[in-house]
């Protein structure tokens, strides 16, 4: 298939459309507004449904709503408007319904900034919303990976019934690359299934909920809910190792943006000899503990990690997990929308090996 | 001979049909059911009994069915109710509603393609009751989730069901855009003037000087502002739409409500309009008074408040087909 030209933001928007999602439901905010503004010309290509709801609790709402009636359906958003659908991924996970959610993160906390960060991915992976329940997130660390991570989130969703989120930042958002989709033209809907509303009509009728009074019954739900996380973790881990020569002596671990300029960072310091690899979680939840753990333990004796992130640190908790301080794990990040250079990832790289 | 069957196991003593009963024939049991409740029974000059559905039309909890003179039955109980037993307290009339509701999608034809969307609030379990494809949304939130299940389902029939809480306070800016865009939903709108679940506190639509939990002075208006007359404000869109405002305090206003409950399913399985129907509803448990002194409430306090009546409706479809039209 010919390679096109596209914006991030767009080619998400198209790639949800061959992922055979026509529902978009969504409220404008920088840095995603293009996926709105791509997807209102191009659904009604399609048959489908867009709609500007009134706020993001309301979006979220919305989807729950149609995801509820069983249809593929996608919200996107950016960080402020992601934590104001939180109580609604809350009800979507607990109702096992599948759906969506494109997290273009911007700088906080607050109102922040519009420039990319990537300091939501406390609340993609442990927080928004309360109860116990979790969401998928995959985080592309290019154009042609987020059209291709659409692809995966719709099928994840479908295949757990739950809500997964396609957490990119404001660069891979507003940047132009090309990119190639594995399909011509809309993908398929949601499979027949036993659980989507619609009407009562000659079956039994169903109920969409997630209300439970009576304790042993809720914590019945809870423990299949975490069964389900558990199979997820198991069988759905993603991620990307480039060992370099080996062993290495630093292991960069880096996702989204922040993992593709530590991939330059590396390739100016391997010029100098310098041994280092680099591991790039693609899920973030599931986080790929045991690949991580794989990857450091394959470093050379005395090898440490150095964790690159555009936020305070956040992941940095997971690869600290994943170390069970078997590493020294050495941190260096940056926030409000500043982006660290290759040159900055570099320096920090031959500071983590001359200690 | 008309009679009346009453289920003594499904009344909660509520004594509704004791007050609105015409000539008199049901009273209160000196014994009390398996649910602890001094249930009624039909006793005495049953010979005066006329059929005229009364007892049924104001029982909260389906625990009456009646027949005509020729032994016809004329009241029926809904199928578009299950059997569970409410969980609603005695003399409380989200129970009627609940029954008119599923009458009216019964007597349509429309049961078998409707969504209903319980809100939170005391109907939060109306999911248990309407014997419909159910969703339990978030607290305030029914109209987006409505909105979002019309429009991937449009050939469904999708309806909400809120309380004042939810639907005029957490949930002000969900129902306001809905209605705004003409979403062809259905809301039936339970007004309580209080919030119920919770145990009584001030809602929206709150009177002035009524006492609450949170206003047990009485509901100041200087620091709390004026009750919202959600129907008014609704019918101020410039967008079409049904907007009516009903009681279910008694049997003549619960026979209205059912009117408006119908028109406004017609109007969204004929595709015209988004549909609101406002109802004023009992709540003697929080309002600290026997149910027939809450019909006196409502009759007295509430409605000179929230006057009765259909605010809008969009004027009739023109006949003319559009080939007729053309010149
Ligand atoms: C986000 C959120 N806030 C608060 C609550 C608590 N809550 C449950 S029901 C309710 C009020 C419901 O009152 P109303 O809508 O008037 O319905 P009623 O119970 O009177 O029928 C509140 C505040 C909640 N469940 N969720």
């Amino acid at each position: 298939m010919t390679k096109v030209l596209m914006k991030g933001n767009e080619a998400l928007g198209e790639a949800a459309v061959r992922a055979g999602c026509v529902h978009f439901f969504g409220y404008p905010i920088t840095p995603q507004t293009e996926v709105p503004e791509y997807l209102v010309k191009r659904l009604p290509e399609v048959g489908g449904v867009f709609l500007q709801a009134e706020s993001e609790v309301a979006s979220i709402n919305m989807i729950y709503g149609a995801a509820g009636v069983g249809v593929k359906c996608l919200t996107s958003s950016s960080s402020p408007g992601i934590s104001l659908m939180a109580e609604g991924m809350s009800y979507i996970a607990a109702c096992e319904l599948p759906c969506v959610i494109i997290n273009i993160m911007r700088a906080g906390p607050g109102l922040g900034g519009i420039l990319p960060a990537q300091s939501d991915y406390f609340q993609a992976t442990r927080g928004h919303g309360h109860g116990d329940y979790q969401v998928i997130v995959l985080a592309p660390s290019s154009v042609q990976e987020a059209v291709d991570l659409m692809t995966l989130a719709f099928e994840l969703s479908e295949t757990y019934r739950n809500p997964v989120m396609v957490c990119a930042d404001g660069m891979i958002g507003q940047m132009m690359e090309p990119v190639e989709f594995d399909r011509e033209g809309r993908g398929p809907p949601l499979a027949d299934n036993d659980w989507a509303l619609g009407g009562a009509d000659g079956r039994e009728r169903r109920i969409v909920n997630s209300l439970y009074l009576t304790p042993e019954d809720l914590d019945a739900h809870n423990r299949k809910l975490k069964a389900k996380y558990d199979l997820i973790a198991e069988r759905e881990r993603r991620c990307d190792l480039d060992a370099g020569d080996e062993p290495a002596d630093l292991l960069v671990v880096a996702f989204g943006t922040m993992a593709r300029i530590c991939k330059s960072a590396i390739d100016l310091v391997r010029d100098e000899g310098l041994k280092v690899a680099l591991f790039r979680p693609i899920t973030l939840n599931p986080f790929p503990f045991s690949e991580l753990r794989a990857a450091m333990d394959a470093l050379s004796e005395r090898g440490s990690v150095l964790d690159v992130e555009m936020s305070m640190g956040q992941m940095l908790y997971d690869v600290r997990l994943a170390a069970e301080g078997s590493r020294a794990i050495a941190f260096y990040g940056r926030a409000g929308g500043v982006v660290p250079s290759p040159d900055d990832v570099a320096t920090q790289i031959r500071e983590a090996l001359s200690t | 001979m008309a009679r009346i069957e009453i289920d003594e196991a499904r009344c909660k003593g509520c004594g509704r049909c004791v007050v609105h009963c015409p000539k008199g024939l049901i009273e209160f049991s000196t014994e009390l059911n398996e649910r602890g409740y001094r249930y009624v029974i039909y006793e005495g000059d049953v010979e005066a009994c006329t059929g005229c559905t009364m007892c049924a039309v104001v029982c909260p909890d389906q625990g009456v069915e009646v027949w005509n003179h020729r032994d016809k039955q004329t009241f029926v109980n809904t199928s578009g109710l299950t059997e569970r037993m409410t969980h609603y307290c005695p003399g409380c009339t989200h129970g009627v509603i609940h029954r008119i509701t599923a009458e009216v999608l019964e007597e349509l034809g429309l049961l078998g393609r409707t969504v209903g969307i319980a809100p939170v609030g005391c109907s939060v379990l109306a999911y248990e009751y309407f014997n419909i494809d159910m969703f339990e949304a978030a607290h305030g939130r029914a109209p987006a989730v409505a909105t979002g299940a019309k429009r991937a389902r449009p050939e469904c029939i999708v309806f909400t069901y809120q309380g004042d809480g939810d639907l005029a306070s957490i949930g002000g800016n969900e129902i306001l855009h809905a209605a705004n865009r003409g979403e062809k939903i259905t809301v039936i709108f339970i007004n309580n003037a209080i919030y119920g679940m919770t145990g009584g506190q001030m809602a929206p639509t709150t009177l002035p000087g009524q006492r609450t939990t949170t206003s047990p002075l009485g509901r100041d208006v200087e620091d709390t502002g004026h009750p919202l007359r959600v129907a008014e404000l609704l019918a101020t869109l410039a967008t079409p739409a049904y907007i009516a405002r009903g009681s279910a305090h008694d049997a003549k206003h619960s026979i209205t409500v059912k009117k408006m409950i119908k028109r406004a399913f017609e109007h969204q399985r004929d595709g015209t309009c988004f549909s609101f129907v406002e109802i004023l509803s009992t709540c003697p448990t929080n309002w600290g008074l026997s149910p027939a002194e809450s019909e006196q409430w409502v009759a007295d306090e509430m409605i000179p408040y929230f006057p009765l009546g259909v605010l809008k409706e969009p004027a009739a479809q023109p006949a003319a087909t559009p080939q007729e039209a053309q010149p």
